[in-house]
């Protein structure tokens, strides 16, 4: 694979809309590291984004994380070592799988109730009937704040990352602002409300932290607000990719909904192909050389772990849902020290959308005429609609 | 023959013990760790190399 630089690439020209195997084959074919027009450096090759990944003293994530007019620092994303392990010695363990084993069955009923709502209609739109609504309340229910004020958060997370740039130099557009201004002062007043009352909720247990593990009001709303702008958008993006993917593939859905054990591994490959967050950002620190090309201290740096995931030398079908190649050890949660601090409570949610959906529409198809396409270029890659039909059972 | 985990690299993916759960199982940050001291028998060597290879890190290996 050569390296190229310049050349006039821009990641928003790569065909993505209907399409990301042709989206992200444009991009793989620049090289392994490539320089876009505005200068960003684009890491795509395995060998690329894992040097990256093993090295985060050289490409550093807190100063890429400035876009987005946030006035805390994004706990724990933009922090370097060695601080940020501070704050994932804690958080770590309030994310785990056995902790949320415990909010399992609550989970599954608020999924149930949103399906429900639409199973007897005989069509729906995935994504704002289920996809948009269902990750804000898990974060609610997560952070013990009311249920109630789901569709007012909605609003105010979609302004934010609707107009969230990947320039970092650029200045924040105003409804950006005020958007961020609403959603900090709702979250101060929680964070204020549950320090003098604690519940059994994550937000209590991160404010009851005492002495050197004690946290300030500013990290607290930085994790609060990095809560809402990295798991809510990306995991209503994963929901509606995973369900156009069983749409349009009925025998994997079929066999899919005859053997529970396929869950797991079709969510997988989809991970893989599909991710809501293709790129992450980092800055260099010092002069790098990856992969024979040199990338100059202070350059801004985005890790393909699209590409990666798509490696046409490690799959047999890069570009296809495989459940042969179901745990290939894909990117899609990131890597490295920054891995997806909520990696464990998204796999959940998509397991128990998949579970619960099937069990009340197990045959659906894309509506006819429709096509669904992704917004492009956009900070999250997600669909912008997906409506599906099904016959309704008799009941 | 034993699986080992380079903690160096292990980042918390948790997806060993998801898929070998004989080998592997979870601490309570949800980090993988080796069972016992991971000798992997003849029966066990395919859940090895599954482990392996789902590894996002490149963290599991085979030691003798």
């Amino acid at each position: 694979m050569t390296t190229a630089t310049g050349g006039g690439f821009r990641l928003a020209d790569a065909p993505m809309e209907t399409d990301r195997s042709a989206g992200w084959g444009y991009v793989r074919q620049q090289g392994d590291v490539v320089q876009e027009v505005d200068g960003t450096w684009l890491l795509t090759s395995p060998e690329a984004v894992r040097f990256a990944h093993r090295h985060p003293e050289i490409f550093s994530s807190a100063r890429a994380f400035d876009s987005l007019g946030s006035p805390v620092p994004l706990i724990p994303i933009a922090v370097d070592p060695p601080d940020h392990k501070k704050f994932r010695r804690v958080l770590d363990p309030m994310l785990a799988p056995r902790v949320i084993n415990a909010m399992e069955d609550s989970l599954r009923a608020q999924v149930r109730a949103l399906i429900e709502a639409f199973a007897g209609s005989g069509d729906c739109d995935v994504v704002t009937d289920l996809a948009r609504l269902y990750p804000t309340q898990v974060f609610l229910t997560l952070f013990g704040m009311p249920l109630e004020d789901r569709d007012q958060f909605i609003s105010w997370v979609e302004t934010i990352v609707e107009n969230s740039s990947r320039d970092s130099t650029a200045e924040p557009a105003p409804e950006l602002m005020e958007a961020a201004t609403a959603l900090f002062t709702y979250l101060q007043r929680y964070v204020d409300h549950k320090r003098a009352a604690p519940g059994e909720d994550m937000l209590s247990r991160v404010l009851l932290l005492e002495g050197d593990e004690a946290w300030s009001n500013e990290e607290v709303l930085g994790l609060c607000f990095l809560f809402t702008l990295a798991g809510l958008d990306t995991v209503t993006a994963e929901i509606g990719f995973i369900m156009l993917h069983l749409a349009r593939q009925p025998e994997l859905r079929r066999r899919v909904v005859a053997d529970p054990s396929l869950v797991g591994p079709v969510i997988e490959e989809v991970l893989r192909l599909e991710l809501p967050a293709p790129t992450t950002p980092r800055v260099v620190m010092e002069d790098v050389e990856v992969c024979g090309t040199r990338i100059p201290a202070g350059s801004q740096v985005a890790l393909c772990l699209a590409t990666v995931n798509r490696d046409s030398e490690q799959f047999r079908l890069p570009d296809d849902i495989d459940l042969g190649q179901a745990e290939s050890g894909h990117l899609s949660f990131g890597g490295g020290l920054h891995r997806c601090l909520g990696s464990h409570l998204a796999r959940r949610e998509l397991r128990l959308v998949v579970e619960e959906f099937h069990k009340l529409i197990p045959d659906y198809e894309v509506a006819p005429g429709s096509e669904p396409k992704v917004a492009w270029p956009s900070g999250t890659l997600h669909l912008t609609s997906l409506p599906l039909v099904f016959p309704v059972a008799s009941r | 023959m034993r699986v080992v985990i380079d903690y160096d690299r292990c980042s918390g993916h948790g997806r060993c013990y998801v898929v070998s759960g004989k080998l592997f199982t979870d601490d309570d940050a949800g980090y993988g760790r080796v069972i016992g001291d991971g000798t992997v028998d003849d029966a066990h060597q395919a859940d090895a190399a599954r482990a392996i290879a789902a590894c996002p890190e490149r963290a599991i290996s085979l030691e003798d």
